[in-house]
């Protein structure tokens, strides 16, 4: 049983306020990742969780109770370092024991050489430990060896055993699978998640890569200039991104970003294209986002955009066409599935439109816009 | 494999160089060794072990394996302790480290001869300021310390001169010189510790930091201990400087100073004893060399994580 809550956390290094004000609330047994780009205190915020680190104002609440001035050792937290941080003279089965004997001996049994025989049954229970977790981990055969003789998943593997043996309220990991080959990366995915599962633990996941936050999370806050922008399930962080800089983080490629325009009966105008979707909002310029697989090709018609195809990115089952549109600085990228009709070729003419259902408006200032199929809504509204 | 000779033509010269200047030397005392060899002397004859037995029989070569071995076994500790505590503390420091280090340095930086002087003087019996600060501390408390009482009944040590306190008194002020060389050597393996460490110590539920000393800070020093064990004892069997300063005739009182490397000077130059000293320095390059092989050992077997 471990909800925690983080409060209002600000903290600042010298003159740089790197947290500003952050709120979380992460439930039992629930996966929460916190991506962002790098640099935007997503480290510092799970060090502070940890207790590492010491907020300037804010509370860490771990299961009602207020443990921001209690040291590390004693919030019963576990974590995985991107460096793994294993103790380099130690074997892995010693790493493992470490945070065992630090908990659960007494001075006096940790004792070299006196203290395992003073303590025999109590060794004997921490061995099990250790190989139960190692087992789990199919790292039975590594745990003579040590750090340095691992390679980067092995290792990785022991780090995680080092946190999992002792059975802490909650994991936290700070971008664990950054130092691994991108098959492995993506390999290990599904077994954190899986592993999450079966041990029925609060997870704290940290990392700058939103499709590992978008393929492992139950809900994602993403982070950015220390501050949670969005909090919710990858799938409504997806679909529903609470402003421009979530839409563009989120999501590979990146979202299609437009410049648009709205008139006198709301509708949104992309140059003198105008779209059956309707914005609320007094501001004239807005911009709109539509991911790649939300734009299709067509044939001329007026509610399409024309343009060139001026590069296409084949990846087996889909192509993604970059379309030059005239005005448009960046060009438009469009996904399309490769069985799928007519194949384009580099400088063909193309029209484009829009899957209204999934068009994001946004103001200027990068909030989202609700958006309406008929004016009608609106006005009911 | 090409039957190009040119690798012989790059390394050659380095070889000779080495060969001339290093191995040539210690090949030449070596043999020197065995006879009784003495400058502008032209008949020397070959004396088969009799120098090396003299060094293992006579009263005065004890005398210089006991001062030697009194020094090294009382520097080299000290110094190291020290030096790992000073490096410590100063890590720990979040200002002000700097101006530590420079001051634990200068006895390093320093020439010993000059120091020499300022710590005879310091030691001096009547005007030195050891005892005169000594002796304000006479009909305090700490005249319950019976030593103490008796210094003050009588007179205070006569630190340099007298035979039972001159060579801790020299050991003293070897640590004194030594041990800031050792703080900047453990502050630098300081800095490769990853801080990262501590952190997961932290989180593994190492409270003290005595815990943490133990469990990363030791262990992830022992390379750099090793070189510092290594070191000092090759710089402490070599104390010469100091005991020449302080005692240029015969190695203080009762020779109980007579380290090594002054014993070599005195019969090699002093009394150009070519063969003695060639012996004695034989001996003391088979110390030098077993600390060093020791060193090879521990580092490629204990101490090496990666
Ligand atoms: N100990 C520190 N001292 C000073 N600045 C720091 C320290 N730790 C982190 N920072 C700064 O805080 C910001 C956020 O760092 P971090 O939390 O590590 O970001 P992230 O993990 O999201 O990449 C960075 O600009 C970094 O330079
Ligand atoms: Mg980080």
């Amino acid at each position: 049983m471990s909800n925690i809550r983080l409060n209002t956390i600000t903290k600042k290094f010298g003159t740089t306020d790197v947290l500003k004000g952050v709120d979380l609330d992460i439930d039992d047994k629930e996966f929460v990742t916190l991506v962002g780009p790098s640099g935007c205190g997503k480290s510092t915020l799970l060090r502070i969780l940890a207790g590492l680190e010491q907020p300037d104002e804010g509370q860490v609440i771990i299961d009602g109770k207020n443990v921001t001035s209690m040291r590390p050792a004693d919030r019963n937290l576990s974590m995985v370092f991107q460096s793994y941080a294993l103790y380099p003279h130690l074997t892995i089965r010693q790493n493992m024991m470490t945070p065992l004997k630090l908990r659960d001996l007494s001075t006096s049994q940790r004792l070299p050489l006196i203290g395992p025989f003073l303590a025999r049954k109590e060794y004997k229970e921490l061995f099990s430990q250790v190989d139960r977790t190692a087992k789990i981990l199919k790292i039975t055969e590594l745990l003579d060896r040590k750090p340095g003789q691992l390679s980067g998943g092995q290792r990785q593997r022991a780090a995680l055993g080092r946190a999992m043996v002792r059975n802490p309220l909650a994991f936290l990991m700070d971008e664990p699978l950054s130092n691994l080959d991108a098959a492995l990366r993506v390999h290990m995915r599904a077994e954190l998640t899986q592993l999450h599962q079966r041990l029925g633990a609060t997870f704290v996941y940290v990392t700058h890569d939103q499709a590992e936050a978008l393929t492992m999370s139950d809900r994602m806050a993403v982070m950015m200039h220390g501050k949670i922008l969005q909090y919710g399930s990858p799938e409504d962080i997806y679909q529903n991104p609470a402003n421009v800089e979530v839409a563009k983080f989120i999501g590979s490629p990146a979202i299609n970003i437009l410049s648009a325009s709205v008139n006198d009966y709301a509708q949104i105008c992309i140059q003198n294209l105008i779209l059956d979707l309707f914005a609320p909002t007094q501001e004239p310029n807005i911009t709109i986002g539509a991911r790649p697989e939300h734009l299709t090709f067509c044939d001329d018609n007026p509610t399409a955009l024309t343009g060139f195809v001026q590069h296409i990115e084949n990846l087996g089952a889909d192509l993604y066409y970059h379309v030059k549109i005239k005005d448009e600085q960046r060009p438009l990228i469009v996904r399309s599935a490769a069985g799928n009709g007519k194949r384009h070729q580099i400088d063909d003419l193309v029209h484009v439109k829009f899957d209204l259902n999934s068009t994001l408006a946004f103001a200027a200032d990068g909030t989202r816009l609700q958006t309406h199929r008929k004016l009608m809504d609106e006005l009911a509204s | 494999m090409s039957k190009s000779r040119a690798h012989i033509w790059f390394v050659s010269p380095a070889l000779f160089l080495m060969f001339v200047i290093l191995l040539l030397p210690i090949l030449v005392a070596f043999g020197i060794s065995f006879t009784s060899f003495s400058l502008g002397n032209s008949g020397a004859e070959f004396v088969g072990w009799k120098n090396y037995e003299q060094i293992f029989t006579r009263s005065t070569y004890e005398k210089m394996f006991g001062a030697t071995f009194r020094y090294v076994l009382t520097v080299v500790p000290l110094t190291v302790a020290l030096g790992l505590g000073a490096a410590l503390l100063i890590n720990s420091l979040t200002r002000f480290g700097d101006l530590y280090k420079t001051i634990y340095f200068l006895p390093v930086m320093s020439a010993l001869i000059a120091m020499a002087i300022v710590w005879e003087f310091a030691f001096h019996p009547t005007i030195g300021i050891i005892n005169s600060t000594l002796e304000r501390g006479c009909g305090t408390f700490l005249e319950n310390w019976g030593w103490y009482a008796q210094g003050c009944e009588k007179t205070f040590p006569l630190w340099l001169t007298n035979r039972d306190y001159a060579i801790w008194t020299v050991s003293f002020i070897g640590v004194w010189q030594g041990f800031g060389f050792n703080m900047v050597l453990y502050l630098a393996g300081l800095t490769g510790i990853p801080k990262e460490l501590y952190a997961a110590a932290e989180m593994d539920g190492a409270k003290s930091g005595w815990e943490r000393f133990r469990l990363i800070t030791w262990p992830m020093l022992g390379p750099t201990t090793v070189f510092v064990v290594t070191i000092s004892f090759i710089r402490s069997f070599q104390v010469f400087d100091m005991v020449e300063a302080f005692y240029p005739q015969g190695g203080g009182p009762s020779k109980s100073v007579y380290v090594m490397m002054f014993a070599i000077y005195e019969k090699g130059i002093q009394q150009n004893l070519m063969g003695v000293g060639a012996a004695i320095t034989v001996v003391f390059l088979l110390f030098v060399m077993f600390l060093t092989v020791m060193q090879r050992w521990l580092v490629e077997r204990r101490t090496h994580y990666v």
